[in-house]
């Protein structure tokens, strides 16, 4: 054994009671790097080891760890700190009350300290703390997008989706997701559309934004356009649909970005979005032409996706019936269309197929009239047999598929069939081939 | 275990007939409504089933509208479900045995359950993860240099990436003799591929066997028809789903029995994933086709 482990173990034998007052209770508590013996009872120091430390524990001793020393205990790391200064921060822009802005600063603080969360890049240190508002917002219904989230931590959204799952799963946490609906009243407070701050042929009170809005989103919804879409792109164009309705005649000929402009919506996020806002918008003018159409007091006035903006007023306010009657109508029409099929393909009199012929082209002439938009509503790019063809209103990406899946036929096999050497011996280089090789990555090289 | 595994070099056939391939239990029929309706036993063994049947019928059909938009590839053959030949005649169910091929290990005997039963769509495999030991240390240089299909990058990846063209699938070779194979669209392909691999690796020169083959994952997709409404399954089935339009359109639900984790999305066609062997994903479409239906708001 060295010198230093028989001193060691010399002092390693417990002190039997204290001298002091008799006591058996002596404990080894130590004072820093200093062994020490102490009576319990009466606290006087019973033995001591020694202060200094020999060569021996200099050289083969082990240091003391940060995270084993008595500084980590007193003191939380920096990045805890610089993190709760961080999640206040983000809590007081948000506008979060009291309450909310502590619960998730104990969030993070349990969430820090997860062994999965402490070590990992700040990046994702300072992505929790946007999570842990994410989850308390949820949990309390106040509608926060990720969105916003990421655009006040600069962080990309696809981050925050990881460590947000991540984080619901270590600590199962039960949060529902942030519908739409939820999300409009604060984005339409976003815009700046009050009678002191523009002119009055265009400004608008938030409430009736938000009612035309909602009544909006809500066909949207019935039809389609919102389930599996990114929300913001969604709410703009409604938003800007439901602006210009309230006032036809004055705001038709004002684009999108004049919209914006006027509304002094935060730049960064129209900009972005602008070309999707776009496509919404034409979806959900489709969508009300589609039950425009269907208006009684029209009478076969055509509506364009142009035009259709006047009439959304009395849309909205009918579009239950309007609904029913539109899908009712294209039911009709498929029954008639099959059973003219059907019918003209029980002929087998060429004759009798060419009387039978016109009055077939007629009533199809007639279906045409009626709903000149038939082919819109069921769009060309679908093959006939497509299960497609019997809703009136698909969600888009059904409707725009850009390219056929071709189902490549299957390659039977057992599994265990012999192995051709000649096919094993396409995939491997003559020695000419791998000398041909060499020499031009020699030749690479040199360059 | 030793006799399935070693490949002694040259030979025709890496095991041996009728060995049992790891890993695969048979399909058993999940009952989930408590009908209390008992799987008919299977008449002939060399027929089909009436659901395979039906099926076969309805791609035929397909096949048939499709010839004639012009979108089948060449040799004009209906998209196989299990067995290899197809005759042209679609005989009526129960009939006659239209197949004299024998039923092989990897096949699963789905029972003759009704069809109003079960939602009559059968996923299709899209890819098939596995891995397999060649069981020596490999110089991965040596392999780059000397094949044509192989690339390596060792600053990017720390493995060969070799493909072959017959079944299209790739391959990772690492220099530890451990392979992985991706890209099969069935089992039985995954293993050819993975052996075509192996005999490659041998004839560059090393002692390659061919050890524990073992599938690891199987991804298959399937379209049921109808658009489904995700916020809403989203609020019923809330322990199990996750929904984030923001992140991704569609809606991942993790299903517990058996553990698969589905890819929903509203235009009705599904994903499944994290299936060990093929039962498992047709299991967890038949666990997830009512709901799905309950979700088929027709607009």
């Amino acid at each position: 054994m060295s010198q230093g482990r028989m001193i060691e173990a010399a002092f390693r034998r417990m002190p039997s009671s204290c001298p002091e007052c008799g006591s058996s209770s002596v404990v080894e508590d130590d004072l820093y790097s200093q062994r020490q013996w102490v009576c319990e009872d009466c606290g006087s120091v019973v033995e001591e080891g020694l202060l200094t430390t020999l060569l021996s524990d200099e050289t083969q001793g082990r240091d003391v760890p940060y995270h084993a020393s008595t500084e980590e205990i007193k003191k939380p790391c920096r990045n805890l700190i610089a993190g709760f200064i961080r999640v206040r921060a983000m809590c007081r822009i948000l506008r979060l009350s009291n309450d909310m802005e502590s619960e998730v600063v104990s969030l993070f603080e349990r969430a820090y300290n997860l062994p999965n969360f402490l070590h990992v890049t700040i990046t994702k240190k300072e992505v929790l703390g946007g999570c842990c508002i994410l989850c308390v917002c949820r949990q309390r219904n106040w509608p926060v997008s990720m969105g916003t989230v990421a655009y006040l931590l600069g962080a990309d959204s696809s981050v925050i989706g990881t460590v947000y799952q991540e984080l619901i799963k270590s600590l199962n946490i039960k949060a529902t997701t942030t519908g739409i609906t939820d999300l409009m009243e604060s984005f339409c407070y976003d815009f700046k559309l009050g009678p002191q701050q523009v002119e009055e042929v265009l400004s608008e009170t938030p409430q009736r934004l938000l009612d035309r809005m909602s009544a909006l989103i809500e066909l949207a919804s019935d039809t389609w356009i919102v389930t599996g879409r990114q929300p913001l792109p969604l709410l703009m164009g409604s938003v800007y649909v439901a602006w210009q309705s309230l006032n036809p005649s004055a705001r038709m000929k004002y684009s999108f970005t004049k919209f914006c402009k006027i509304g002094k919506a935060p730049e960064q996020s129209w900009r972005r979005s602008r070309d999707t806002a776009l496509k919404r918008v034409s979806e959900l003018l489709e969508v009300l032409c589609k039950l425009g159409r269907e208006l009684p007091w029209l009478r076969g006035v055509p509506v364009e996706p142009k035009t259709v903006t006047t009439l959304v007023e009395d849309i909205l306010k009918h579009r239950r019936a309007l609904l029913s009657r539109a899908i009712q109508k294209y039911q009709q029409q498929l029954q008639n269309q099959l059973s003219e099929t059907q019918t003209t393909e029980c002929d087998d009199d060429p004759s009798e197929s060419n009387r039978c012929e016109p009055p077939s082209s007629e009533s199809s002439d007639q279906a045409e009239c009626e709903n000149p938009a038939d082919e819109e509503a069921t769009d060309c790019q679908l093959p006939p047999s497509h299960w497609g063809k019997s809703h009136l209103f698909l969600p888009p990406c059904v409707k725009s598929r850009k390219r056929q899946r071709v189902d490549v036929p299957q390659l039977e096999v057992t599994g265990d069939e012999d192995i051709s050497d000649s096919e094993i011996e396409s995939y491997i280089r003559s020695p000419g081939e791998i000398k041909l090789y060499l020499k031009a990555q020699k030749e690479l090289k040199q360059e | 275990m030793e006799q399935n595994n070693s490949i002694p070099p040259f030979t025709q056939g890496l095991s041996p007939q009728g060995s049992m391939t790891p890993g695969l239990t048979l399909f058993s029929p999940m009952m989930p409504y408590g009908t209390g309706l008992t799987p008919q036993p299977v008449q002939n063994t060399n027929s089909l089933s009436l659901l395979e049947e039906q099926q076969r019928q309805q791609q035929q059909q397909q096949a048939a509208s499709q010839q004639q938009g012009g979108m089948v590839a060449g040799s004009g053959q209906t998209p196989q479900l299990y067995h290899s030949q197809v005759s042209t005649t679609t005989a009526l169910p129960g009939n006659t045995p239209l197949y004299n091929t024998p039923l092989t290990p990897m096949t699963p005997v789905t029972p003759a359950t009704p069809a109003s039963e079960s939602s009559g769509i059968v996923p299709q495999l899209q890819n098939i993860v596995s891995t397999v030991n060649l069981g020596c240390k490999l110089d991965l240089k040596t392999i780059a240099l000397r094949a044509r299909n192989a690339e390596y990058n060792p600053k990017r990846f720390a493995a060969v990436i070799m493909r072959i063209r017959e079944p299209r699938t790739t391959a990772l070779i690492f220099s530890s003799g451990k392979m992985v194979c991706t890209g099969a669209k069935s089992e039985e392909q995954s293993r050819l591929a993975a052996r075509k691999y192996a005999r490659v690796v041998q004839k560059l020169g090393f002692p390659a066997k061919f050890l524990d083959f073992k599938i690891q994952n199987m991804v298959g997709s399937c379209d049921v028809k109808f658009p489904i409404r995700l916020e809403g399954l989203v609020l019923t089935h809330q322990q199990f789903s996750s929904y984030e339009p923001e992140l991704f359109p569609g809606l991942i639900y993790r299903m517990i029995k058996p553990r698969i984790v589905l890819l929903i999305f509203v235009s009705g066609k599904v994903v499944l994933t994290g299936a060990k062997v093929r039962g498992e994903i047709y299991e967890a479409f038949e666990n997830i086709y009512p709901i799905l239906k309950g979700f088929r708001k027709t607009t």
